[in-house]
């Protein structure tokens, strides 16, 4: 990887993690919402200065629908009550496991191989979804329009009171 | 002017995995920490990114004895359930919660 990748790569990675930390800690949907997109636009940065340019262009249109369905007008509050000493405990959980996670990433014995493939990999990403991985493909569709088709019943099931 | 003898800027598998460590602890932290479910479905994207970054970064630096871009295939599977998931619980919230 060149300088200039590798410097967009580490920019696109403060984008995501502080996306992503906004995420974590601004109040109001709508300023959720816009962090979730810079989330979004930071991690296709990384995928893109990983010369994976489809795969960025997915996220991105993902992740910007993610951000909409988060600061959008069909958004509702659905609060549940969860105690204080169990609120610590995970947060406590989540960085241990960023401790672990960080400690085997950098203890790790990782094989270096040299990369063929060009920058964007749209046409062999396809054959590998249609052609090698077609029948888990076709499963994660199926499981995608069940999903989708469960949210469109959701928000139509709630009546005409709204 | 570039320093003589100055050492480029470079990245490898490790600090990849950095990032996607993050991503990952991050996602955790808002789905324990939140208090509003809605909210909490927004760690479902960072989990699930977090995780793609690491199959990325597998597949660019580190994929050997198969196809080289599986990880990518898996990256976009995964911003696509990302997506399908919050639809799902968006519209789950929006039945029961309240604006």
């Amino acid at each position: 990887m060149d300088s200039l990748h590798a410097i967009g790569f580490y920019v696109s990675s403060a984008l995501s993690v502080t996306g992503a930390l906004l995420v974590a800690l601004l109040p109001g949907r709508g300023a959720r919402g816009a962090a979730l997109g810079l989330t979004g636009v930071g991690l296709a940065g990384i995928y893109l200065f990983l010369s994976a340019g489809f795969a960025a262009a997915v996220a991105l249109v993902c992740y910007a629908a993610c951000a909409w369905l988060v600061a959008g007008p069909t958004y509702r509050s659905l609060d549940y009550v969860v105690r204080p000493p169990w609120r610590q405990l995970s947060a406590i959980g989540a960085a241990g496991m960023l401790a672990g996670l960080v400690y085997s990433a950098f203890r790790g014995d990782f094989v270096h191989t040299t990369f063929y493939g060009g920058w964007f990999n749209s046409a062999a990403v396809g054959r590998l979804l249609f052609a090698h991985d077609a029948i888990a493909t076709e499963a994660v569709a199926a499981l995608i329009v069940v999903a989708l088709v469960g949210a469109t019943v959701a928000w139509r099931g709630r009546g005409p009171s709204r | 002017m570039a320093r003589a003898g100055a050492k480029p800027v470079s990245a490898d598998l490790v600090p990849v995995l950095f990032v996607a460590a993050a991503m990952v602890a991050i996602g955790a932290f808002v789905a324990g920490w939140r208090r509003d479910l809605t909210a909490a479905i927004g760690s479902v994207p960072l989990l699930l990114g977090g995780a793609g970054v690491a199959l990325v970064g597998v597949a660019r630096f580190a994929a050997s004895g198969g196809p080289q871009l599986v990880g990518q295939e898996f990256a976009v599977v995964l911003a696509v359930v990302s997506l399908a998931l919050v639809a799902l619980g968006v519209g789950i919230a929006g039945r029961e919660g309240s604006r």
